[in-house]
């Protein structure tokens, strides 16, 4: 008797190319970018209440873990909003080329990665 | 995927119901979103660096200034707008079962309204 | 939710194992993707050593060969094995295009087969096209129009309109582009995909059809076209050369257009 018929694999075995990946990245880090928002809004949260709320605030954020959570959120920022303008691109039917998405891509990547070493030298060197 | 026993003809299954004539909306306002985003986040990240180590009365002073709380507050609404505009995509690309979906996009978004709201409270009281 | 990993019943397992003749020096291994609905197993991968020295050059020569020296019972679907029909697309070295064009040197390595991705599986590297021919037929890919052709003759179209449907009008229907977009695997029920959109386009651009309206708006639907998020694996994969996410593109910007 023939059998239900099986699904054939898919993320098992295809080779996802570049721009592929930076689309689920895209869409990672706007879910990394969602979550974080929240605890940035409970930020702005302490500061309207007072002093003592505002300090403890300002310990969270300087911890080492708050240090790493906001280098996160930063990088993710960055990614997000770089590739975010590459879409908005694609959206006008522009770039949308092989080439063109590839390349754009890598200057995707590098822009994000300037942008947040940038921030962070000037938070840590100049601030 | 299995198909179920229905009888239906392919083409009746792929017709389903006819084209629902919206969703040009959604992604209208999502790239509007943003586009807005774009000077807000960068406005915001300098506020963040100004605000690195700061006192509370330097950190009231900075959030206060009318300039600075209009671009907080457009950035808590523009943001949270374009997050739930987002997370709805999603949940309709992953969750299959229609009745899950919506009460997740439901109550998404009343989060998000209601921690908007709370923010530009926040916001509002320190500069008022 | 939608399902990331394989169902039990499609998992694969290993198979059988076929060395090259005696002598054979130029060998290459091809791990070809095996289920038949007469054996109540789950599908498995058989590994063929191929002598390359006596193969033609692409990899549906080795099937080919395969089918005609080793194991009658591999199953797949071929017909011009010029890249013109579209008959003979599956998932090679990990990613989709038609087996006619694509060399056997191109792969470094095991030459690894499967069946186009996430579709239902007839048998061995067939699968089930029937919904999606059925969403080609849902966008009515034929000319559309109310005035009647002039004097019975043919309609007429300068060369720029002509223009307007080259890499639209080339396309195959090998679904080597659809089955490569991951929104098709998660909501292909409802999701046209990159080789339908791309087909709507071409009859929206051609510009002899007077039924654009009626063809936007049955396009504009959440999941019908909005389920593509520019991903762009159809581009990248399609064995002919063309884009159908741009294509996807310019249905979007219609939408937009269209609202004034």
């Amino acid at each position: 008797m023939s059998s239900s018929r099986p699904l054939s694999p898919h993320l098992q075995v295809y080779k996802l190319p570049l721009p592929a990946l930076m689309s689920i990245t895209h869409r990672l880090t706007g879910v990394i970018l969602s979550t974080g928002t929240v605890l940035m809004a409970g930020f702005l949260i302490a500061l309207a209440s007072g002093p003592e709320a505002f300090a403890i605030a300002q310990l969270c954020v300087s911890h080492p873990l708050g240090q790493i959570a906001l280098f996160g959120y930063s990088l993710a920022l960055f990614y997000h909003a770089c590739n975010g303008i590459r879409h908005l691109f694609w959206d006008a039917v522009i770039g949308l080329s092989i080439p063109a998405v590839y390349k754009s891509g890598q200057v995707a990547i590098v822009m994000a990665l300037c942008l947040t070493a940038a921030l962070w030298s000037v938070i840590y060197f100049v601030v | 995927m299995n198909k179920s026993r229905s009888m239906q003809t392919p083409l009746a299954a792929v017709r389903g119901l006819g084209s629902a004539k919206s969703g040009l909306h959604h992604w209208w306002n999502q790239r509007m979103t943003a586009v807005a985003m774009v000077p807000l986040v960068i406005w915001m990240v300098s506020l963040c660096i100004l605000m690195t180590g700061a006192s509370y009365q330097d950190a009231l002073a900075i959030a206060s200034h009318p300039a600075n709380a209009t671009v907080l507050i457009l950035f808590v609404a523009v943001g949270f707008w374009h997050a739930i505009l987002g997370l709805q995509v999603i949940l309709e690309d992953y969750v299959a079962a229609e009745g899950l979906r919506l009460v997740l996009i439901v109550v998404i978004r009343m989060f998000a309204i209601a921690l908007a709201a709370l923010s530009i409270l926040s916001i509002l009281r320190v500069a008022l | 939710m939608a399902q990331f990993t394989l169902p039990t019943n499609s998992k694969v397992t290993s198979g059988n194992h076929y060395p090259a003749p005696e002598g054979a020096t130029n060998t290459k291994t091809f791990e070809i993707y095996r289920w038949s609905p007469d054996d109540d197993a789950n599908p498995r991968l058989d590994s063929f050593e191929i002598d390359l020295d006596d193969c033609g050059p692409m990899v549906l020569d080795a099937l080919i060969k395969i089918k005609n020296e080793v194991d009658s019972s591999l199953t797949f679907r071929r017909s011009c094995r010029e890249g013109i029909c579209g008959s003979c697309s599956m998932n090679i070295d990990g990613g989709n295009t038609l087996a006619c064009l694509k060399p056997i040197d191109d792969v470094k390595g095991e030459v690894a087969i499967y069946p186009l991705p996430h579709m239902p599986v007839v048998k061995d590297l067939v699968p089930d096209l029937t919904h999606a021919y059925a969403q080609l037929t849902s966008v009515e890919p034929w000319l559309k129009a109310d005035t009647p052709a002039p004097e019975g003759r043919e309609r007429k179209q300068s060369p720029d309109e002509r223009e307007a449907v080259d890499g639209l009008w080339e396309c195959v229907l090998c679904f080597s582009c659809t089955t490569s977009c991951p929104s098709y695997w998660w909501n292909g029920d409802k999701y046209l995909g990159p080789a339908v959109l791309l087909q709507a386009y071409r009859w929206i651009a051609d510009s002899r059809d007077e039924y654009t309206g009626e063809r936007l708006d049955a396009l504009e639907d959440p999941f019908r076209l909005y389920r593509c998020h520019t991903i762009m694996n159809c581009a990248k994969t399609c064995p002919k050369g063309l884009n159908p996410g741009k294509a996807i593109g310019e249905i979007k910007k219609l939408m937009v257009q269209r609202q004034g």
